[in-house]
Formats: C-alpha cells, sequence, structure tokens
C-alpha cells in the first residue's frame, strides 16, 4: 500500500493568550491524496496548516514530511515541498509584477536562474495567467489574484498543497476553474474549506477540525451523508444539494 | 474586494526622460538636489542657471502645466513656514522695516528668500522625477545603486499596500456612512479614532500574514527585481554635473 507521506502525531498548540487552537492532533497523508479539512470557524484549521509549513514555531508534538522530522535543518526543504496558498491572496502577493511574484519562492528555495524562469512560466500557464505576467498584482480581480497566489506556490515545483479556503469570495466561474485546476494537478492536496461540494469533488478522504480536535476522518462522501456528524459540527450541505445520485 | 488604484505619479508620456535607466535619473536628480541645496545665494546669475537646468528638466519631462502646478501644492508647508521667517528670525538684529508694530528682520527676509527659492526648485526637481518615472523602476533603481535591501523591502510594502491600505479606509468610511454617520464636530472625532485605531491593528495583522506567506516561499530577507531595459544616458549625467560645478564655483566665491 501507499507509504504514508506526512504524518502529525499528537500535534497540540496554545497561542500566547492561552487559547487552545488544537490538541492532540493526528493524521496522516499518503503521497497523491488529496484531502478536506472542513469544520466551523475557528475550529483550528488555519493554525493547523500553519504547523505544516513550520511557520508557529516550537512543536508540541511531531510532524514529519516523507520521514523527515520538523527541525531547523529540515524547514528550508519542508517549506519547498509543502506549498502554502494562503487565504487572502493579498497577503501572498507583494511584489511588483506578477511574474515576479511567482518567482519569489522558486528564488528564494535557490533554484537556477533557469529553472526559476521555466517554472514560473509554466505555474502561469498552468493557472492560465500567463498573459498577466507584466502586470502588478493589485491591478487584478479577485479570482485573478488567487490564480496567481497558486500559481507561485506551484513554481517552486511542491509535493503538497495546502489551500486556505481557495473557493472564499469567488464568482461562480472563478470556482469553477479553480476547482478544474485543482483537479488537474499531480500533487497531493489539502484543501481547508467550507464549500462543501467543492471538498467532495476534489477530496476523496476529509476530516473534521472541531474545537481544535479531530473529530471525523472518513471518505468525503460518508462524511457529509452523515446528517449527526455534520449538525454536531456546525456543517451543512448547501440547499437544493443532493448526495443520493452518488450513492453507492 | 476591488482595488482603487490609488494615484500615481506616473503620468505615462513619451518624455526622454521616461526611457533613461532610472539609477542615472535618481543620481542626477540627487546630485542636483545636493546642489541647490548648498547654494549660498550670493550670486544671481547662478541661481539663475539652477533654475534654468530645473526648468529645462521640466520642459523635457512633458509634463501638464496644470499637473505640475497642483503637485507644487505639496511645499505650501514650506512657504507658509518661511513667511514666518522675517518676523522671528533676528540673525545680527537688523531690522528691515516695521509692519503693524512688528519688526521686519533682513536675515529673517534673506532665509526665506532663500527656502522658497531652494524649496520650489528641489520640489520641482522631486515631481519630473517621479512623473518620469514609475514607483517600481525607482525601487529597481535603488537597487542597482546598493541601497540597503532592507529599505527597499520597507518601500516596496509601502508602494504595494498603499492601495489595499486605502480601500480599507473607503471601506470602513462607507460603512460608518452607512449607518448614519457624518463627519461633523468634535463629537464625530471619537468613532473616527476607533475606526483608526482598527485599521492600525488590521495592519499589523496584515503586515503578520504577509511576513508568514513570505517565510513559507523561503523569504530569507532580501527581495530581487529581476533586469529591465532602458536606454543610457549622458546628457542627464552631464546636466548634474554642470550643477554640482555651479554650487562648487558658488562655494569657492564665499
Amino acid at each position: 500500500m501507499n507509504k504514508q507521506y506526512l504524518n502529525v502525531n499528537n500535534l497540540s498548540f496554545e497561542y500566547p493568550d492561552g487559547f487552545k487552537a488544537l490538541e492532540n492532533i493526528n493524521l496522516s497523508l499518503s503521497k497523491g491524496e488529496r484531502l478536506a479539512v472542513l469544520g466551523p470557524n475557528g475550529a483550528g484549521k488555519t493554525t493547523l496548516i500553519l504547523h505544516l509549513n513550520g511557520i508557529l514555531g516550537d512543536l508540541n508534538g511531531q510532524i514529519t514530511l516523507n520521514e523527515k522530522p520538523f527541525s531547523d535543518e529540515n524547514i528550508s526543504q519542508i517549506r519547498k515541498s509543502v506549498g502554502l496558498v494562503f487565504q487572502d491572496p493579498d497577503d501572498q502577493l507583494f511584489m511588483p509584477t506578477v511574474l515576479e511574484d511567482v518567482m519569489f519562492g522558486p528564488k528564494n528555495f535557490g533554484f537556477s536562474d533557469e529553472l526559476v524562469k521555466k517554472n514560473s512560466i509554466k505555474a502561469l500557464e498552468q493557472v492560465k495567467m500567463l498573459q498577466f505576467k507584466d502586470k502588478p498584482p493589485h491591478h487584478l480581480s479577485f479570482g485573478q489574484k488567487r490564480k496567481v497566489a497558486i500559481a507561485s506556490v506551484l513554481a517552486s515545483e511542491p509535493e503538497l498543497l495546502v489551500l486556505d479556503e481557495p473557493s472564499s469570495n469567488l464568482d461562480p466561474a472563478s470556482r469553477r476553474e479553480l476547482i478544474d485546476i485543482l483537479k488537474n494537478l499531480e500533487v497531493s492536496v489539502i484543501l481547508v474549506t467550507h464549500d462543501l461540494p467543492m471538498a467532495l469533488e476534489i477530496c476523496n478522504r476529509s476530516i473534521i477540525l472541531n474545537d481544535g480536535k479531530i473529530t471525523a476522518d472518513d471518505e468525503t462522501y460518508r462524511i457529509l451523508k452523515n446528517e449527526k456528524v455534520m449538525s454536531d459540527n456546525r456543517l451543512e450541505l448547501p440547499f437544493g444539494f443532493a448526495l443520493h445520485h452518488l450513492e453507492e | 474586494m476591488e482595488t482603487s488604484h490609488s494615484h500615481h505619479l506616473e503620468t505615462h508620456s513619451d518624455s526622454y526622460l521616461v526611457k533613461i535607466k532610472p539609477e542615472i535619473k535618481l543620481i542626477s536628480f540627487f546630485a542636483i538636489i545636493l546642489s541647490i541645496a548648498f547654494l549660498s545665494l550670493e550670486n544671481n546669475v547662478l541661481i539663475l542657471l539652477q533654475a534654468l537646468i530645473v526648468a529645462g528638466l521640466l520642459i523635457i519631462s512633458k509634463l501638464q502645466p496644470k499637473t505640475y502646478l497642483k503637485r507644487l501644492s505639496i511645499d505650501i508647508p514650506f512657504i507658509l513656514f518661511a513667511l514666518f521667517l522675517p518676523f522671528i528670525s533676528k540673525g545680527n538684529g537688523e531690522i528691515l522695516t516695521t509692519l503693524f508694530s512688528l519688526s521686519i528682520y533682513k536675515t529673517g527676509v534673506d532665509e526665506m528668500i532663500s527656502i522658497l527659492i531652494k524649496i520650489t526648485l528641489c520640489v520641482t526637481l522631486a515631481i519630473v522625477l517621479t512623473a518620469t518615472t514609475s514607483n517600481i523602476e525607482i525601487i529597481y533603481g535603488l537597487q542597482i545603486l546598493k541601497v540597503s535591501p532592507l529599505l527597499i523591502s520597507i518601500f516596496s510594502f509601502a508602494i504595494r499596500y498603499i492601495d489595499v491600505f486605502i480601500d480599507e479606509v473607503k471601506r470602513v468610511k462607507i460603512s460608518m456612512r452607512s449607518r448614519g454617520y457624518s463627519e461633523k464636530g468634535l463629537r464625530t472625532l471619537k468613532p473616527l479614532a476607533f475606526a483608526s485605531g482598527a485599521l492600525l491593528i488590521r495592519g499589523y495583522e496584515r503586515g503578520e500574514r504577509v511576513y508568514n506567506s513570505m517565510i513559507s516561499r523561503g523569504f530569507r530577507g532580501t527581495l530581487e527585481l529581476e533586469a529591465r531595459q532602458f536606454n543610457s544616458s549622458n546628457l542627464i549625467l552631464l546636466i548634474s554635473i554642470f550643477s554640482v560645478v555651479i554650487c562648487i564655483v558658488d562655494r569657492l566665491a564665499l
């Protein structure tokens, strides 16, 4: 069977003000797997994914990626392997032009000049934003910014792509484009979202995070079908959305 | 979330100044500004020569007179300050005349004239530079001139996020007005103060998020811009050298 690529063991985290954001999280992900992280607001979803990049510092618990523990020596390699796409693309795009923004990551990770350029152009092509490469990011629409933010992470050739609510604030057409892009990527994906139909379409497996704890870990379809699990975790399918056609 | 593209100073003209290397422009303009700042104003011919250099650059920049005058209003605070000097700067105490029982001192008048001339010329140069050079080009020029990477980062973040911040201010203002707020009277200052505080905290939090997104992409302290294509120009360097020579001649003559 698939070897586990990402392992999170007994991860707990408390913010400096005493708020317990994560409690005893155990999670594993195999290579190529797509996992949705569902849960109500304030459940600790964003905190969890920041940990996957070693951003919040000292770990209480253990995370390994490709059997390598998160340590000071490994952190650069881990950040290269785990591409984080933030919720607000304005937080992620700060260089003067779209292309320079996409090149920011691979340059920092020490790619050769030639590879930096090649990867960045390829990443922009993947998200269909190459024609905007010389534009300043703040002149783009929200949906375009989100696509550039994804390209800016893809250019570093991540093995695991972690996205924080990528479909929020997108119009239906932009959302559809985004889903198509994500479905065509050959990397592992962790998708934090409130968009349950999107989770169902992209991810075979889901976990529910509530109050800092994992309260469900199952196939996405089975979680969405379980009314008790859904209501206990403040989740609800959109009005008019039916699962029965997916039975069996 | 729409972005407003708050005002950018570049005028997108086809001026000769637009196409030349930003680092050459920056050095030349800086040299001219310094040589004007250090001018003694004893010799009228030299002042006139410096003024001609500035006027020449203003003409070459193809800036519309209306735009120029509007932007020149930035030196109004300096002018107001300068207008007080004849009354307060005594120097050796020599009084030129009195106005409504207030003494007007000669030193003060000299200083006022000096500030008015120098400020107007220097602000004009800054206007010409910013009208013919985009923000990105200025940052790029500073990078070529090996200015501290930290300063360059601060400058480029300020430019990048000013639009985001202005949008946030606008949204907060609209939400205040939609709940019946109008900026009249002292009492309306309190909600404005709270809103400013909220914006400050939001700005701080955004800073933290931007930084997180940078370190997650391997940031280690330097931002590097890609190479850009510009023309080389010796003319602007010659003009700046001429300006510096004027300043040196002026200082040696003293």
